[in-house]
């Protein structure tokens, strides 16, 4: 049973930016990006890495291990060394706060 | 996480707060197309030079400089485009990374990899597959480094296996699936442009020849000495970014051919920060990092003095740069710690 999840407030994200986000035992990251908010995987799919320290640009988040790149969106893997996509979740907007639909 | 430690700001107890640190390692498009109009601008000044004394005995020193001016940028610019540092825009990074690797004559990807794990486990042996040279450093191994033949010997021998659809130990190791079909495809075509460009000659057209081929090897000592300084007399084995690497001070002319590299440890702890805030960067970690070694020549003097010394079995202590303490000998036999893995 899926349930709408209160994250964080919008401003605790930085613009271009993402923050780690624990949830019953599993960590999430949490991007502000121009084109809205997203919610994925924290770990890279490469070498279980955090991406809490990647880097922001556009709608992708890459790696700060190994430069592996993933679209914010779809969670797709665009760049070596990643080939997994990243697990992405639902998000919502609701008076300053950011919701996160977790199944 | 990985079952490994790698090499970087956390694996040598160095900090940076995470804002700073994205500030920093912000990425543009401005400074790379700022850089490569300058290239652009030396290059055509320094091919005029050549061109203008095409005859004479001054066509020597004059491709000597433009070798200098190819060589030194081209390795340089493929090094920060194997980041992805270099631009923002990543098709406009991979085009530069493509025709710098071209210049610096190594397949692109084999080069990104190859560097990944040289970050990942740096100056650890067998592991990182960036050893140029064996340690501790003899005259012999120092004069094989910067003549540029050995490395050029490696790299032609990785065009030729990727070619072929021959992939090593190594190149398995440090590659990710899915990418060796891309690399076989780059290095037939590299190795049919050198193919042309050998040809040329025998066509009657030799511009190739004063403008690239000789340049090229010309160019090729000044930049080992730059890259041989990175590592050399340095700590093998070791966790820590401070003690297995070195930066040194550096004027505009060596910061530009060497795109601010010269903050090499720097560089190592946060590899994600790009060439032109590296100095930014130094800055803000100054505290927590040795000292830089003395300028390019100041360096490299030293580095080669210890090395013919080591070679003659005097002591090897060096007066003004670091170095590892197992490197300073009162003379005598040296037992060698790696072996070259490239």
């Amino acid at each position: 049973m899926s349930q709408w999840i209160d994250a964080c407030a919008t401003d605790d994200i930085d613009e271009e930016d993402l923050i780690s986000w624990q949830h019953e035992g599993k960590s999430y990251a949490i991007y502000n990006t121009e084109k809205g908010f997203f919610a994925s995987d924290l770990m890279c799919t490469h070498e279980e890495q955090s991406l809490e320290d990647g880097l922001v640009i556009d709608c992708v988040i890459e790696c700060p291990l190994h430069g592996g790149r993933f679209d914010i969106c779809t969670g797709k893997a665009l760049s070596a060394p990643v080939h997994q996509d990243l697990k992405t979740y639902p998000v919502k907007v609701e008076g300053g706060r950011v919701f996160v639909e977790i199944g | 996480m990985p079952d490994y430690v790698p090499t970087n700001a956390a694996s040598s107890g160095v900090k940076l707060d995470k804002k700073t640190l994205k500030s920093i390692a912000a990425r543009s498009d401005r400074p790379g197309l700022i850089y490569i109009a300058q290239w652009i601008a030396f290059l055509a000044a320094t091919g005029t030079l050549v061109w203008a004394s095409l005859g004479s005995i001054w066509m020597w020193p004059a491709m000597l400089l433009h070798g200098i001016f190819l060589t030194v940028p081209a390795y340089s610019f493929s090094h920060e485009t194997a980041h992805g540092t270099a631009f923002r825009t990543r098709w406009l990074n991979e085009t530069v990374l493509w025709v710098t690797s071209l210049l610096y004559m190594e397949e692109p990807l084999h080069r990104r990899y190859t560097h990944t794990n040289h970050h990942t486990h740096t100056w650890w042996v067998g592991k990182d597959s960036q050893m140029p040279f064996d340690t501790p450093m003899g005259f012999g191994g120092w004069l094989a480094e910067i003549t540029g033949f050995a490395l050029l010997r490696f790299h032609m021998q990785v065009f030729v296996h990727l070619a072929v659809g021959h992939y090593t130990d190594t190149m398995k190791m440090v590659t990710p699936e899915g990418e060796f079909a891309k690399m076989t495809r780059n290095a037939r075509i590299m190795l049919a442009i050198y193919a042309l460009i050998a040809a040329a000659p025998f066509l009657g057209i030799w511009w190739p020849v004063w403008l690239i081929v000789i340049p090229r090897v010309l160019g090729a000592p000044v930049m080992l000495l730059f890259t041989l300084i990175q590592h050399v007399e340095l700590q093998e084995n070791s966790p820590s970014i401070l003690e297995s690497t070195r930066s040194f001070r550096s004027n505009w002319l060596a910061e530009f051919l060497y795109m601010k590299m010269n903050n090499h440890v720097e560089h190592h702890l946060y590899p994600q920060v790009p060439f032109h805030a590296l100095p930014k960067l130094a800055e803000a970690v100054q505290e927590q990092l040795p000292e830089p070694d003395p300028g390019f020549f100041k360096t490299n003097l030293e580095v080669m003095s210890v090395v013919l010394r080591r070679s003659l079995g005097r002591q090897t202590k060096a007066a003004t740069i670091r170095q590892a303490p197992h490197m300073i000998t009162d003379g005598g036999p040296v037992e060698r710690v790696a072996q070259r893995t490239m």
